[in-house]
């Protein structure tokens, strides 16, 4: 296989971003990895979760075999029994019966075989992914405004502009190597930051100016600037005449909706003063950029708010220069690549719609059986199908609905009801795989070989140079295995992926008269070679560009029919259920370390030390009204479901609000799905969820008791909640429950009956107890503490070093302190991850004289490696300042 | 020896005799003509080392402390091997049982205590021993030589320590206990129950709850039968249920004590010429069977009688350190938990390890360690200075090292 004891340039599987990593394996097959130097996104950096990526390759919860009804097969025996199944499904209901759910973490070449697949010989378009809840506004902004789903600018330009505004995109935690190039840039060349986010994030540290608009208003404010713009004799005539359409519809339904300041500040409900300071930056400054995401994206009316955005760019021709653009930053690290292949049912094919002349063209280059002509069921739609039994077989691929879905606990329901589940994953343990017929093994990041394209259109190879485990398989060969299956062999005799990759350049270009974006047709032909050592680009890569293309529409040449830009008409409208008189809006996102459903970032104990429990950021006077109290338990309800995290209680949030971390699952927390309690409100255009709005109730938990549980072997404890963190020799759990049980001995007993040798400590008063469980050669195995408050409740860290440990049997009864004996202090709640600098040692280091992060990180070391961490090290500079003098 | 010098007479040469002399000996004052009177023929020794005797860890040699050389070279005279049978108050002399009569200007009494018998029947047949003396201690060692099957009557320190000793010998081991559990003014049920963990593992048997109610035999003991109606075959027995005071001597003089020979703070008994220290003596109706309190009347006794300084004894709360079986044990203040008060409580079943500490109103009241004591002095000086030990709670239980910011 793809096994060599040196370095390979290969892509961080992460975000969008998609910055370059060279990973070394060792003689011992250990791998190591850090930033490609020459890769344009990363230059050499990378985050803290790519720093981590080494961490997450070892077998623990891979799926290895085949499974069929939970019995491991043989390939032959599961791919069979899917096919089997599948042809008499199709057979008997037609091909919409049937459905591929995909994923912004496949590779190109596994989309291009899926889509083709489906399209092309099955004959259906029920083909989604995960990429429709992350990216489906801005692709169809896109296509009203520019003709296609292309983003004009690159990551330099990010760099080069004046005005950096950032909306819905909490950069500093999402992307954080783009965020520390634009920390960077700011510092060299001083550009002013713009943030409009209804929460004080981390990004926020960065700000000139952070307005803190009422959630879902960003078309109000985006329409109010245009008004604004009109009214300043900031409109580039020029440009609208030879380049655009549509300038007068779009301002005229913006001045009727939000003709001036105060009506702006009163819908945005921020201060006036801001508005026209964030106004005036924009309409002065020749360079703009306005970077977005899902704050804008996940919305129901997220297409409208691209399109007001992109309005304000056209209406005033900084678009397609250096350091001036729209820019959709995308979330997943091959979101763009699903794009670009048409992996999405409202996509075609190599960025064509189902027009005739497209359907016709297709079907003749990939001698189509059964060519689909319409568009087909988008996420939302398709899972509704499934519970309906509309869709009878759903094959799903690196991805978890069951987690990630808006309703989410409706999705399990509906796949568990359905009668064909298949699920192709790495992982085993996910709360998706556990409602699956079959489970197909399938190649992770290291294994698995293909190109991916980041947010600036930029093409790199995800490099194989691990062997697979176990019996894992590419998707892509898994894909074109079951297509033979069905009988579509001639089609599908793929043997390596660059054949793919050569069908789909080519594909891209065939009949391309500039009316497509997307054109890489100079890789129709790549040797095997050029692609093993495939140089980062950015597409178009044609006759035309054969080194790529740096940024879009230089030229003014659209994609439209008449290759003119359109200014959409945009009627500005905020998120579709208002929050009722007990409920607050849960607003949701990512948090720093953590990716996506932590499938793979959950099993790093570093990324866990950052922030290890799901939580609920509510403002204080909220969390006085519902009688929350810091460190205490916050339950939210919505759907009949039940949200669980810590509270954190922070101004950084808008009143009426919380945040929740979108990552935890049900391997990692027993009520931490968020997305169970977002409502399946889309946008009516695009079909993507509206996540960052959903009324929730909310109370606090009425916790009898808060426990911690460190054990060196996975359970389910028997608490209403848990949360597991991974250490690097077992888990950590926080616990709590509304009821005590009779007796702690009994109840620990029973979730680890193979542990005979037990120690206990109990209080007859108040509720403390520990105990400590051995294994018969003496190591630790176990460790539980119960407390009647969190605050009692220790930390972690130390147990953790000692799980697995014999320790002297004269002294092991220490172990129930949860501390070594001598008074050297703990770290603290670890802030740095790289260096696990916590936050006693910071704030001590802060009192001896360290005024800067700066000067944290040279006395430290903390935020020196990834950067993740110098928001944080600032607040904490700049908390004990304020404790210093007031 | 100058006749001038006024005569102290002490009679008894157990452990506090011989702590009283260098009491006396380091003390600069009123110089005496010393006589000390024993009942054994042996110098002053080591009392508690006999178990360690008994179990061959020591010699008898190496816990004599102060052997008739050592009279002889600091100039006190030792009538050793002669029980004092008589006081004459009148007179200011004591009889021997030899009939030597010597004459007093100060008599201290150090009679200490003996093996208490218990009410069975048959008790005085032979290869039964009580546990007090070097010569018991020699005779049971002789008779574990050939025994088979050991009775000890007793669960106490004593008691305890002779069935380790015994143990050691290859005999089986049985121990009768009149209590549901043994050291039970010491432990706490659970602490003694890890207790009789740890001497199980050493083949002995336990009998709680239960009392010798007759031995059998011709002139060598050769069964048992207890009140709950066992009976054992055995060959041997230890009778080790306590102590009672050598009051006798000078309550027949006529000096003042219920249980035992009273005296007030300087340890003068109602006899202004008569002192009396040790498990022989009644302070405000206290007996003594531990060891660090006689240290402190000897000192007060030496200080008066030598410098006529008045230092006071005080009944003090004491802890009790013992180690038994090689495993140690920490007790003081509050033993049994009860109703009111908060028990923190460690347990390490496998590696013999208990902690309990009894709480009254965030106050150490009552300390139990068993195994591992290292923190027990300084439970006891919390409980001794009645800290509030609330906000050390978390941690208290696993020992000073772990609260720092009570140090």
């Amino acid at each position: 296989m793809l096994i060599a004891k040196e370095s390979h340039q290969t892509t961080c599987p992460y975000c969008g971003v998609g910055c370059g990593v060279t990973a070394e394996v060792d003689e011992q097959g250990k791998a190591s990895v850090k930033g490609r130097e020459d890769h344009p996104a990363n230059q050499g950096r990378l985050c803290v979760k790519g720093s981590a990526l080494h961490e997450t390759l070892d077998a623990q919860n891979r799926l290895l075999h085949p499974q069929v009804e939970g019995k491991t097969t043989s390939w032959d025996e599961a791919l069979d029994h899917v096919a089997e199944r599948w042809k008499a499904i199709v057979d008997e209901h037609g091909p919409d019966s049937v459905a591929f759910y995909l994923s912004g973490q496949l590779l190109t070449e596994d989309y291009y075989v899926a889509n083709k697949l489906m399209k092309g010989f099955v004959g259906t378009s029920n083909i989604d992914t995960n990429s429709r809840l992350c990216m489906a506004s801005a692709v169809v902004a896109h296509k009203r405004a520019f003709g296609s789903d292309a983003v004009p600018a690159c990551y330099e330009d990010l760099e080069n502009t004046d005005v950096l505004i950032l909306v819905g995109s909490n950069t500093a935690y999402a992307h954080p190597i783009v965020y520390q190039r634009i920390v960077q840039a700011k510092k060299e060349r001083g550009m002013k930051v713009i943030v409009l986010d209804p929460r004080r994030t981390a990004t926020c540290d960065i700000a000139d100016l952070h307005i803190a608009l009422r959630p879902g208003s960003d078309a109000f404010f985006f329409n109010g600037l245009l008004s604004y713009l009109a009214d300043h004799n900031a409109i580039d005539f020029d440009y609208l005449h030879r380049h655009c359409d549509g300038f007068d519809e779009a301002l005229d339904q913006a001045k009727v909706q939000v003709p001036d300041l105060p009506s702006a500040a009163a819908y945005c409900d921020v201060d006036e003063q801001q508005l026209k300071q964030a106004y005036a930056w924009f309409a002065e400054h020749e360079r703009v950029i306005t970077l977005f995401s899902q704050g804008v994206n996940q919305s129901s009316s997220g297409v409208d708010k691209g399109n007001a955005i992109i309005n304000c760019h056209l209406a005033t021709g900084k678009i397609g220069r250096p350091g001036s653009a729209p820019f959709s930053i995308t979330g997943q690290p091959n979101a763009m690549g699903g794009r670009e292949v048409g992996g999405l049912a409202n996509q075609f094919a190599a960025h064509m719609g189902f027009t005739p002349d497209a359907i016709e063209r297709v079907s003749d280059f990939w001698q189509a059986k059964n060519i689909a002509k319409k568009e087909g069921l988008k996420a939302v739609d398709m899972f509704n199908a499934v519970r309906e039994g509309r869709i009878k077989a759903i094959w799903i691929m690196a991805t978890n609905p069951v987690v990630s879905m808006p309703e989410a606990n409706r999705v399990k329901e509906a796949l568990e009801a359905c009668d064909l589940v298949v699920v192709s994953d790495c992982m085993a343990n996910t709360d998706t795989a556990a409602t699956a017929n079959v489970l197909l093994p399938a190649t992770g990041w290291s294994e698995k070989h293909g190109t991916v394209t980041n947010s600036e259109r930029c093409i790199s190879l995800q490099k194989g140079f691990i062997a697979a485990p176990g019996e894992a398989r590419n998707d892509w060969d898994i894909i074109s295995d079951f297509a033979r299956r069905l009988g579509y062999g001639d089609a599908f005799n793929y043997t390596h992926p660059v054949e793919i990759f050569r069908e789909h350049a080519a594909l891209s270009g065939l009949d391309n008269q500039r009316d497509r974006a997307f054109d890489i047709s100079a890789f129709s032909d790549i040797s095997l070679d050029d692609y093993e050592q495939f140089e980062p680009v950015r597409w178009p890569v044609n006759d035309a560009n054969p080194k790529g293309t740096k940024r879009l529409f230089e030229d003014g040449h659209f994609f439209t029919p008449n290759r003119r830009a359109k200014l959409i008409p945009i009627q500005a409208r905020l998120p579709m259920k208002p929050p009722a008189a007990d409920e607050l809006i849960m607003n949701t996102g990512r948090i720093r370390d953590q990716w996506h459903t932590m499938t793979r970032t959950g099993k790093a104990p570093r990324l866990l030390s950052h922030i290890d429990e799901p939580y609920v950021q509510i403002h204080p006077d909220d969390a006085r009204r519902f009688r929350i109290q810091q460190g205490g338990l916050v339950q939210l309800e919505n759907q009949q479901t039940r949200y669980i995290g810590r509270a954190k209680l922070s101004e950084d949030q808008r009143r009426g609000e919380v945040f929740v971390p979108m990552h935890w699952n049900r391997v990692y927390a027993s009520r931490g799905r968020a997305d169970a309690l977002v409502n399946a409100i889309t946008d009516p255009i695009c079909g993507q969820p509206e996540f960052k709005h959903s009324p929730v109730k909310t109370r606090a938990y009425q916790a009898a008791w808060q426990g911690l549980l460190v054990c060196s072997t996975e359970v389910t404890p028997a608490s209403d909640y848990w949360a597991k963190t991974t250490l690097a020799e077992g888990f950590a759990y926080r616990l709590a429950d509304t009821q005590q049980p009779e007796n702690w001995a009994d109840w620990l007993e029973s979730q680890f009956s193979d542990i005979k040798d037990w120690i206990s400590f109990q209080d007859s008063e108040g509720l403390a107890a520990r105990f400590a469980g051995f294994s018969e050669d003496g190591a630790l195995r176990c460790v539980f503490i119960v407390a009647q408050t969190f605050a009692d409740v220790p930390a972690d860290q130390w147990l953790a070093t000692q799980l697995g440990q014999v320790l002297p049997v004269e002294e092991r009864f220490t172990v129930l302190a949860a501390q070594s004996g001598d008074d050297s202090l703990s770290p603290g709640a670890i802030i740095c991850s790289c260096f696990q600098v916590g936050e006693n040692q910071i704030r001590a280091a802060i009192r001896e004289g360290c005024d800067s992060a700066e000067a944290l990180g040279a006395q430290l070391k903390c935020g020196t490696n990834c950067g993740s961490c110098l928001p944080e090290l600032s607040a904490l500079v700049e908390q004990e300042r304020l404790q210093e003098t007031g | 020896m100058n006749e001038a010098q006024p005569s102290l007479v002490i009679v008894g040469n157990g452990m506090v005799a011989g702590r009283f002399l260098d009491e006396v000996r380091a003390r600069d004052g009123q110089p005496y003509r010393i006589t000390v009177i024993g009942a054994e023929p042996h110098g002053s020794y080591n009392r508690i080392m006999l178990s360690s005797v008994l179990a061959k860890d020591t010699t008898v040699p190496a816990i004599v402390q102060k052997d008739h050389a050592w009279y002889a070279e600091h100039g006190i005279e030792f009538v050793s091997g002669s029980a004092v049978v008589a006081i004459d108050r009148q007179k200011q002399e004591v009889e021997t049982a030899c009939g030597q009569r010597i004459y007093y200007d100060e008599l201290v009494l150090a009679t200490g205590s003996r093996a208490a018998r218990i009410p069975a029947r048959n008790l005085d047949l032979q290869h039964i021993f009580l546990f007090r003396t070097i010569a018991d201690t020699h005779g049971m060692m002789d008779a574990a030589a050939s025994a088979s099957s050991v009775l000890v009557v007793g669960g106490g320190l004593l008691g305890l320590e002779a069935a380790y000793g015994l143990a050691k010998f290859g005999a089986k081991v049985t121990l009768v206990h009149r209590s549901p559990w043994l050291l039970n003014r010491q432990l706490d049920r659970d602490a003694a129950a890890m207790l009789q963990n740890v001497m199980s593992g050493m083949g002995i048997e336990f009998k709680l709850s239960d009392e010798v109610d007759h031995f059998h035999g011709e002139s060598k003991v050769e069964g048992v039968t207890l009140k709950s109606g066992d009976t054992l075959a055995i060959d041997m027995a230890v009778i080790a249920t306590g102590i009672k005071p050598n009051a006798e001597l000078g309550i027949d003089a006529g000096l003042l004590g219920q249980r035992a020979i009273a005296v007030d703070d300087f340890m003068q008994t109602s006899d202004p010429r008569i002192s009396a220290i040790g498990e022989c003596i009644e302070h405000d109706g206290q007996t003594f069977g531990l060891v660090d309190p006689l240290w402190r009347q000897a000192e007060t006794l030496a200080a008066r009688l030598v410098k006529a300084e008045r230092l006071p004894f005080r009944n003090q709360a004491i802890a009790t350190k013992l180690k038994v079986s090689g495993v140690q044990v920490f007790s003081a203040g509050e033993v049994q938990t009860r109703e009111g008060l908060r028990e923190l409580c460690l347990r390490d079943d496998a590696a013999h390890i208990y902690r309990k500490l009894l709480l009254e109103d965030q106050r150490i009241v009552g300390i139990v360690l068993f195994g591992d004591v290292r923190s027990g002095n300084w439970y006891f000086e919390l409980m001794q200075q009645q800290v509030d030990v609330g906000p050390l709670l978390p941690t208290l239980i696993y020992g000073q090292e772990y609260c720092p910011e009570a140090a």
